[in-house]
């Protein structure tokens, strides 16, 4: 048995300590995924605990089959989505990006930052996909699961995620040039 | 091959530009989740802490002292009933006790005075039926 399944079985038990040592590798990478999901910093931290509370209450549900990766982030999916509708409404000027945890996040030498341009030109699913796909290297079908959407859909919208970015990549590569030359 | 170098190179920028993303959990943070794990406790915890299921010969064992139970009840009620009743003693049988008399009520008066009104109104409703009668049967007469 690996040490992953003693801790869950631990946590499963009730151990508070076994269950902050299983989690306590993921838990940067979620915060960063849900920085990018949430409309403000308060709300990506309220969104981790939320995660963290329900992965422990409902650890009994957890079914080893998945990575235990793959499974918390499905909880922090619908977290972030029981916050996300709330806060719309603050959310006020959509051009103004100073309430945008990515802004902040980011240092000003790094604004071209292309998870900024995915979150622009992508809707909310894709850039969660091409998250899972390229920060956490999850397969297609772990993405599809904790995306609830078939391995087509998940596919096919990887495809176009990676174009969309592709064009925007390069599209900024052929600004800076014509920027240098002109 | 260049796009597949293409590739690469975005997946080796998205990585890049998602580790420079600053993810750093705050002590604030981490207190306050680790308050929160220890206010609650799994599901399974939970379960493991009340009392397990019966196992199944319990319930065979309940059901069968239930059914014991009934059948040693219904028999001693036909034991009962069998049993010839017990003769009243002598001294409680001879000593019956005197009749009680009730003064008889004039009841009459009371149902005279709650129909009158009634029996007046059904003589003045055959009255003017007798009118109406009388009524047309002239209209008759006078019609032919």
């Amino acid at each position: 048995m690996s040490d992953e399944l003693k801790l869950i079985d631990a946590a499963k038990g009730g151990s508070v300590d076994a269950f902050s040592k299983l989690v306590h590798g993921y838990r940067e990478g979620l915060f960063r995924f849900l920085l990018t999901r949430c409309s403000s910093h308060a709300d990506a931290e309220d969104a981790l605990q939320d995660t963290l509370i329900n992965a422990y209450r409902y650890i009994g549900s957890y079914n080893p089959q998945w990575r235990f990766s793959t499974w918390l982030y499905r909880i922090a999916i619908r977290n972030a989505g029981k916050l996300r509708p709330a806060n719309l409404a603050e959310l006020g000027d959509p051009a103004d990006h100073s309430a945008d945890p990515l802004a902040h996040c980011i240092a000003d030498s790094e604004r071209d930052n292309l998870w900024r341009s995915a979150k622009r030109v992508l809707s909310d699913e894709v850039f969660a996909a091409m998250w899972l796909r390229y920060v956490e290297d999850m397969s297609v079908r772990d993405i599809a699961s904790v995306l609830e959407r078939s391995s087509s859909w998940t596919k096919v919208n990887l495809l176009r995620g990676r174009r969309a970015l592709e064009l925007e990549m390069n599209g900024k590569a052929g600004n800076a040039g014509s920027e240098a030359y002109g | 091959m260049p796009e597949v170098k293409l590739m690469d190179k975005l997946a080796s920028k998205l990585r890049e530009d998602a580790a420079r993303i600053d993810a750093e959990i705050s002590t604030q943070l981490d207190s306050r989740i680790h308050a929160s794990l220890n206010a609650i406790e799994p599901d399974t915890a939970r379960r493991q802490r009340q009392p397990g299921r019966r196992p199944v010969s319990f319930w065979l064992a309940s059901s069968l002292t239930g059914v014991a139970g009934a059948i040693a009840v219904i028999a001693v009620l036909n034991l009962v009933d069998t049993e010839e009743p017990a003769a009243l003693p002598r001294t409680v049988a001879e000593n019956t006790m005197p009749p009680i008399q009730i003064p008889a009520l004039d009841l009459d008066v009371e149902a005279a005075m709650l129909t009158g009104p009634l029996a007046q109104e059904l003589e003045d409703l055959q009255a003017d039926l007798k009118k109406a009668e009388e009524v047309v049967r002239r209209d008759v007469r006078i019609d032919f």
